[in-house]
């Protein structure tokens, strides 16, 4: 196909660098508050460079907060184990709302929708005393069970919005030469979808990172199971608050996610599709 | 031949078995909380514990003049948040699925909103948005355009405007994620067989693109006003409602005259509201969607 | 079938054998806020476990910022800690609510404490929180900035001498000479507080409940403070007094009001620490913030969680958080004789000012309060309104918060 001309380059590079100063520049900021002495953090004017900038925050941050590592782990477990389990009903569920039409279809659509109108802080007591009844509390599974009870609704809308987009025929005509749904669900739907699978773990791995903090603060009192919004609280004192480190912290913190998807992305490549029709 | 053939989109039981285990999971968790929070809705249940007091909690909320300018500064709020979120997460998604060197990282690169906490993100546009310290005020007074320090959250107009570029750099990148995905499910062939008809970037991207990728669009667009319109720790964070109410939205009233000062009656009521007016909204938000869907498809 | 009942009873008498050995100790849960519980806590806690065998106690460290929330939200679901430290301002809502009990503080502890501590947490003639962590306000003033303007680094002695210092300093240099804390946050309201006590204002009368706010001194106040924002930094709206600090320590401001953990933050500073001034109708006041230790209602175990905490809240244990937190002491500690670090002119500061301070109003919903009167505040700054009608609309809607 058509290759880019030099200016269409241009354009576009410029379009991506503006873009990406957009998205990096709390970053920068952050950044350098990192690498800033407690009683000197902020200059003004802005500087980039001045003489008192070093890496000491990464490496007191670790005493400040002896469990920083072990919170890093626990954000990650959470998030993966809700992710995994949240996929498991989202892709059944979300299938069949993408190609069956059956009474109660577009209601209950929209009743799960009603369930994200919430916002947790509200449910937040009520569902401290579900799970006290079931015995959930202090545990891993009382910041899983929530998490996962909330992405479940979100998912289904997003994943069936890919299910909506692979071509009927194919799966037509895979069943007219007998295949049934489930191997139909399975050889054909997962990997055509792959894209949009993807991305909806990638949604339900983040939302999870992002929920584990009201849930862990609530329902959970073990330290050892503390997720890292969680820990990063910990860098707030009676009156002060270690800026440096706790910028230095949240960076690591994101770290390993980053590098997940430094894997991931490459899924994100075109033409997966395109073998499909020669089926 | 299959005997039992029925045609491919009949009403099975099948469908409601699929769905069954996602349903009764989160009827299990999240039903009782949910009929519970009703119920509270209807009481003024506090810290002092709680009586029945019918739809006093409604009549109050609703009777308030404060009530409805918030209502509306919500919706402008979100309205605004939204399109721009939609419209440069579009920009981004074709940004970033051009074949150019570098894709790999630079889609690396716009995943650190999504991911970071949202509270730390935050503190990251407070002090970017310093008067004083930030370096959108330090480039703005090193080029001459602002003449001394100017705290963009400290004056009414400046701290909205504010606060919704904070929220639309948060749903950014996870909307320009969802789009790159749909764009590259679209068969490569589309494009192809447009190309060799002549057709130009511009008209493939309207005619092929944006058509094949509208139900991703309809659905980012339905939930990303939904979580707009629930967005706490943006707006607390950066200014806590002020200044003196401006940035003041729904749910920021609901934590400071409820949630936060432990007035579960008041708060239900308030969340059931939100419920309903989003209910509302998605509705008629849905209808216009699909309206634009069946012109696009069919264009 | 065997195997069933086989493992039925074992379970039967594992449970016995778990809850017959429960009966005879007392769990008592509490909570601290922080990162981990001080070394100086816990060994209060582990001496009190050594003299009470029967009493066991858990000690859990909740951060600062989800602290008080998450142990209000216990009491409220039914699952209260035996104790924990809060807020002063959240007793009397608390009390109100049947959620913490009033407490019996030892006559050997009350004689100790700072005068105006105990109105910090008295309530209806009773205490409800053993108070624990204090704190008073002061001016800081940075020399090398007031020396560049030509001005002597001494305190102002009025708010008329602390306004044109502040004028003088942005004029002759170019730097804000006041730091104003204006954004929606509690310690603006804070701030504010320190002005209306040295003007001889008051918010709520402890006697009889009734809203003091709508008076003059009140009216002078708000407009003083609103009147400093011509001599502050830029968009104090957009400032609370955390970042202001990081302000004073880039040395663009020349003067702010902080507690005395202020000197450890300020690094190279040439500062000096000086009494509020006084307003015209008052003398040099200041604001008494406490944080105390509750107990809870409900748990059965009231009066052991009680005697747990005194022991927490005097003597060494007290002492050892006061001085590692850089807090105003609590308790005069010359009487049980320990004189260091309070006997120098900087601590002078803040501990003369206990005698002029006010307590930290306590009313049922302090979160509205503090959104009344920083709402009155910034309408003040931004010029959205008369003082005097300000002031009366705040005193108004505090009628239902009190």
């Amino acid at each position: 196909m058509d290759k880019y001309n030099l200016f269409e380059k241009i354009l576009l590079y410029s379009g991506i660098l503006l873009f990406m100063t957009f998205i990096l520049l709390p970053f920068v900021e952050m950044f350098y508050a990192s690498l800033r002495p407690l009683d000197h953090l902020f200059r003004s004017p802005y500087q980039f460079f001045s003489d008192d900038l070093s890496f000491w925050a990464y490496g007191e941050m670790w005493n400040t907060v002896p469990m920083l590592g072990r919170y890093i782990f626990n954000s990650f477990y959470l998030a993966s184990c809700v992710t995994i389990i949240t996929i498991l009903f989202v892709i059944p569920a979300a299938y069949s709302y993408a190609r069956f039409n059956f009474p109660g279809k577009n209601s209950s659509l929209y009743l799960l929708l009603a369930i994200n109108m919430f916002s947790g802080a509200v449910l937040l007591i009520p569902l401290y005393k579900l799970l006290r009844t079931l015995g959930l509390l202090n545990s891993y599974q009382a910041m899983i069970v929530p998490g996962v009870a909330f992405l479940i609704p979100t998912s289904i809308w997003l994943l069936k919005s890919y299910f909506e987009k692979i071509p009927i025929d194919l799966e037509e005509a895979a069943f007219v030469d007998g295949a049934s749904r489930l191997q139909i669900l399975r050889h054909i739907i997962t990997p055509l979808s792959t894209p949009g699978l993807i991305v909806v773990s990638l949604y339900i791995f983040i939302g999870a990172y992002a929920q584990q903090f009201l849930f862990a603060i609530t329902f959970n009192s073990k330290k050892e199971y503390m997720p890292i919004p969680a820990g990063l609280y910990e860098f707030i004192g009676y009156q002060t608050i270690k800026w440096n480190e706790m910028m230095a912290a949240s960076l690591v913190g994101i770290a390993p996610v980053l590098i997940i998807f430094i894997f991931l992305q490459k899924y994100l490549v075109e033409g997966l599709t395109a073998g499909a029709v020669k089926n | 031949m299959n005997t039992r053939f029925k045609s491919f989109n009949s009403p099975t039981v099948l469908a409601y078995a699929l769905i069954a285990p996602a349903a009764i999971y989160i009827l299990a968790i999240v039903a009782w909380p949910l009929v519970e929070t009703i119920r509270l809705s209807f009481t003024n249940s506090s810290l002092a514990g709680e009586d029945y007091i019918g739809l006093e909690n409604y009549e109050k909320m609703l009777g308030s003049k404060k009530f409805n300018k918030i209502v509306i500064r919500t919706f402008i709020w979100m309205f605004l948040s939204v399109s721009l979120k939609l419209i440069v997460g579009l920009i981004g998604a074709v940004l970033l699925n051009a074949k150019l060197p570098g894709r790999g990282m630079f889609r690396v690169l716009i995943m650190p909103p999504w991911v970071v906490p949202i509270a730390i993100g935050m503190l990251g546009w407070l002090w970017l948005y310093n008067g004083y310290f930030g370096i959108i005020a330090g480039v703005g007074m090193k080029t001459g355009i602002l003449d001394g320090p100017f705290g963009f959250l400290a004056y009414k107009q400046s701290a909205f405007i504010s606060t919704i570029i904070a929220d639309v750099w948060v749903g950014t990148p996870m909307v320009t994620i969802f789009f790159l995905a749909a764009m590259q499910g679209v068969p490569k062939d589309l494009y192809e067989a447009a190309y060799c008809d002549g057709a130009s970037r511009w008209h493939r991207f309207f005619k092929i693109t944006l058509p094949q990728i509208t139900p991703v669009i309809i659905t980012m667009a339905l939930l990303s006003a939904i979580w707009t319109f629930n967005s706490f720790e943006i707006i607390w964070i950066l200014t806590e409602g002020g200044p003196r109410g401006a940035t003041t939205t729904l749910i920021i009233d609901t934590y400071k005259m409820a949630l936060g000062n432990y007035k579960f009656g008041k708060g239900a009521a308030r969340a059931v509201v939100v419920m309903i007016l989003l209910t509302i909204f998605a509705a008629f938000y849905m209808a216009i969607l699909l309206k634009i869907n069946k012109k696009v498809s069919s264009g | 079938m065997i195997l069933k009942h086989f493992s039925r009873v074992i379970s039967l008498l594992l449970i016995s054998l778990f809850s017959t050995s429960s009966f005879a100790a007392t769990d008592v849960h509490g909570v601290m806020c922080g990162g981990e519980i001080r070394e100086a806590d816990m060994t209060v806690i582990n001496k009190y476990m050594a003299d009470n065998p029967d009493v066991n106690i858990t000690m859990e460290a909740v951060p600062w910022g989800t602290c008080q929330d998450k142990v209000i939200n216990l009491a409220i679901a039914g699952d209260p800690v035996s104790f924990s430290y809060i807020g002063s301002r959240t007793l009397k809502g608390l009390a109100e609510n049947g959620h913490i009990v009033p407490v019996n503080i030892p006559e050997s502890m009350t004689s100790m404490y700072q005068p105006g501590i105990l109105d910090t947490v008295t309530h209806l003639g009773q205490q409800w929180g053993f108070p624990h962590a204090f704190s008073t306000k002061a001016l800081f003033m940075n020399c090398d900035i007031l020396a560049e303007a030509g001005l002597a680094c001494e305190g102002p002695q009025s708010w008329d001498e602390l306004y044109s210092m502040a004028e003088t300093i942005q004029n002759k240099t170019g730097i804000a000479g006041i730091g104003l804390a204006g954004k929606d946050f509690d310690n603006t309201m804070h701030q504010f507080l320190n002005y209306l006590y040295s003007n001889g204002g008051q918010v709520i009368d402890p006697a009889t409940n009734d809203i003091t706010l709508n008076s003059p001194n009140t009216v002078e106040t708000l407009e003083f403070y609103a009147k400093l924002a011509n001599v502050s930094q830029e968009g104090p709206l957009a400032w609370e007094r955390s970042q202001l600090t990081e302000l004073f320590n880039d040395k663009k401001i020349a003067m702010y009001i902080n507690g005395p953990w202020g000197a450890g933050q300020h690094g190279e500073i040439n500062q000096k620490t000086v009494r509020i001034p006084a307003g015209p109708n008052g003398s040099q006041g200041t604001l008494l913030i406490t944080d105390s230790v509750a107990v809870f209602n409900g748990t059965g175990h009231e009066d052991i969680a009680m005697d747990v905490v005194a022991s927490l809240t005097s003597g060494d244990a007290q002492y050892d958080l006061d001085t590692s937190w850089g807090l105003t002491p609590i308790m005069q500690y010359p009487q049980i004789g320990k004189v260091a670090p309070y006997n120098t002119d900087y601590w002078m500061m803040f501990i003369d000012a206990i005698a002029d301070g006010g307590p930290e109003p306590l009313l049922v919903d302090y979160k509205a309060f503090q959104t009344v009167m920083n709402s009155m505040i910034q309408g003040a700054i931004l010029g959205e309104g008369d003082a005097a009608d300000l002031v009366a609309e705040a005193a108004e809607e505090l009628e239902e918060y009190k």
